[in-house]
């Protein structure tokens, strides 16, 4: 299996969120704004490649019995990992995604793809498909922000950077870009209402999009045919 | 100390319901809320490990992780308390009570997953509930589980006879109804014992 | 003799790769805790400077009542009460300046899981949220919100989280009129 095609599969075709719908609880439970979306992903990612490496380096060892289990160990030992060095060196996400740093443990995205994949495949191809599958999951968690923060708040990327000297911050107390009086703003998006409505309608839009483009396939190949 | 149980109780249930507003447990609730008797059976499933997770680990955090100073460890000890504990109903109901284990045998390794679980075990020693108090959590969010995926197999099952865009089918239509759960849900907030 | 075996070796396994893990967290942990440590005090230290500015803070190690967590002693006189409150999704933390005079210097939101850009605004460092906790400097005795007749004009759309943040503040207010 090529990159390129790992790529394609990971953000588009076999996207784990909107494709393979898993890990959806902390998808919707923390994209109110752009700060948390992308500490979220990054913090996934690193974890499921980790994961995937090791997972796959010791594959040939893993008695097949006991094998759930073992991933369950690797893949909580290092969430923990990740949750301390974001406690220690990043305290602002580590407090505003709070539980659900721990509740990545039990994201099926990673134990999906260990089981799917990683257990099967060479190390370079597993280490691709976590850092691929990752980005997939933090695509879909950007955007899932920038729809719900922008619409419920008037903001873009709150927490990450300061609305009145747009400057960086990391510390997650930055107010974002206004880009309309939040008076207008839709609070509802923001609360867990807006997160299903953002979810089913995404899930919706590539649907709809893979659909059109298989059709399109089809219609090349019949007129290839004729 | 009632009405901090029976605060607790609410919340758990209907304030902050693990699905439509904790996010907790989404996984499981779409993939089995397709069919009421699916449903049902998995809920039960979930009550009974949510209520006895949360008592093993507050034992096991209070007696074993604290005095050891090994809190850092709080995460893997809770997912392999979980893990062993679903083994352990598997192998007990396979034994005791066939005719339920083939009812809920295929749900039950899905439990382990189920982020509601792991959620409601955290959630105990983050809010530093004692032992009556998470054994109370664990059991009402169960309960909350089950109100949420009972109610949402319901609909579900009319949906089936619904007409929707057909690029919705699917989950897609499944988290636009959720979405209205969701709304009707937040009506209870802020209701509380005083 | 092969079915002892047969639970031998994955028995093994599994239990070399969680002394593994252990000991790679143990690690982690050791250079980690010190840092962790440490910022939550100066979390807890800046908030305090933040509604009391002062020299130093003595404990004074009142018992957690459910409500009142601790109370520190500024040194130049007055009080910091940390208090937790329920609000609308879980509870509000937050440390309240109390003064000689039994009037509140100022408040800051510690720790809170209310709904993003409504209730989570009481404890943002935006001008909505600055402006918010200011309405509660010079405030005494009994605070509400301006929907039951009191000073405190509750945030747009987060009226539970604006009175649960006002009744913390009552109950500092009123813990430090019976310390005298």
């Amino acid at each position: 299996m090529n990159a390129k095609q790992q790529l394609k599969e990971g953000v588009i075709t076999n996207n784990p969120v909107l494709v393979q719908q898993i890990g959806l609880c902390a998808t919707m439970a923390i994209s109110t704004s752009l700060f948390n979306g992308i500490g979220m992903g990054l913090s996934v990612l690193i974890i499921l490649t980790c994961c995937n490496v090791v997972i796959s380096l010791i594959r040939k060892i893993i008695p097949e019995q006991v094998r759930l289990a073992i991933f369950v160990v690797v893949i909580a030992g290092f969430v923990t990992i990740v949750d301390l060095l974001l406690q220690a060196f990043v305290p602002a996400l580590s407090e505003s995604l709070g539980v659900f740093i721990p509740l990545i443990v039990v994201n099926c995205i990673i134990i999906g793809r260990a089981e799917a994949f990683s257990s099967k495949q060479s190390v370079g191809a597993s280490f691709r498909d976590g850092v691929f599958q990752g980005l997939g999951y933090t695509v879909v968690l950007v955007c899932m922000c920038l729809i719900r923060e922008l619409l419920g708040s008037g903001t873009i990327g709150g927490g990450l950077f300061n609305g009145v000297d747009s400057f960086l911050t990391l510390d997650g107390t930055g107010a974002g870009f206004q880009i309309f009086p939040d008076t207008y703003a839709a609070g509802a998006m923001i609360l867990p209402v807006g997160g299903f409505l953002t979810l089913g309608i995404l899930m919706a839009l590539l649907q709809y999009i893979l659909r059109k483009s298989a059709e399109k396939k089809a219609r090349k190949e019949k007129e290839g045919e004729e | 100390m009632l009405a901090s149980l029976v605060s607790i109780s609410l919340g758990a249930i209907l304030v902050n319901n693990f699905i439509f507003s904790q996010f907790l447990g989404l996984c499981p609730f779409l993939g089995v809320s397709n069919k009421m008797s699916t449903a049902t059976g998995m809920s039960v499933g979930v009550i009974f490990v949510m209520t006895m997770a949360s008592a093993i680990c507050w034992i096991i955090n209070e007696y074993l992780l604290i005095p050891l100073g090994l809190e850092f460890m709080q995460t893997v000890a809770y997912i392999l308390v979980i893990a062993v504990l679903v083994q352990f109903v598997e192998m007990f109901l396979k034994k005791a009570i066939p005719s339920l284990y083939s009812a809920m045998g295929i749900f039950l390794p899905l439990i382990t997953t189920n982020c509601a679980v792991l959620g409601v075990v955290l959630l105990n020693t983050q809010n530093y509930y004692n032992f009556l108090e998470s054994v109370v959590y664990g059991f009402t969010g169960g309960l909350g589980f089950t109100l949420a995926i009972v109610l949402f197999s319901s609909v579900r099952e009319r949906l089936e006879f619904a007409d929707y865009p057909k690029a919705f089918e699917g989950f897609a239509i499944c988290l636009v109804a959720a979405a209205l759960f969701a709304l009707a849900f937040m009506g209870f907030s802020g209701m509380k014992i005083l | 003799m092969s079915k002892i075996r047969d639970f031998l070796k994955p028995g093994a396994t599994l239990l070399a790769v969680a002394v593994v893990a252990a000991l790679v967290l143990g690690l982690v942990n050791m250079l980690t805790a010190g840092r962790i440590e440490a910022i939550a005090l100066e979390t807890t230290t800046e908030a305090m400077q933040a509604v009391l500015p002062a020299d130093s803070y003595t404990d004074l190690e009142v018992e957690d009542d459910g409500e009142i967590n601790s109370v520190y002693a500024a040194a130049g006189g007055g009080w910091v009460v940390e208090v937790t409150e329920s609000g609308s999704q879980g509870t509000i933390t937050m440390m309240v300046g109390v003064d000689a005079s039994l009037t509140c210097t100022g408040i800051s939101v510690t720790d809170s899981s209310e709904t993003a850009g409504l209730g989570a605004v009481a404890s943002q460092a935006s001008e909505k949220g600055e402006a918010f906790r200011a309405q509660f400097v010079g405030v005494s005795g009994t605070v509400s919100v301006s929907k039951e007749g009191g000073e405190i004009d509750a945030l747009s759309g987060a009226t539970i989280t604006s009175r649960a943040v006002c009744k913390g503040v009552t109950a500092a207010l009123e813990y430090c009129a019976n310390l005298g």
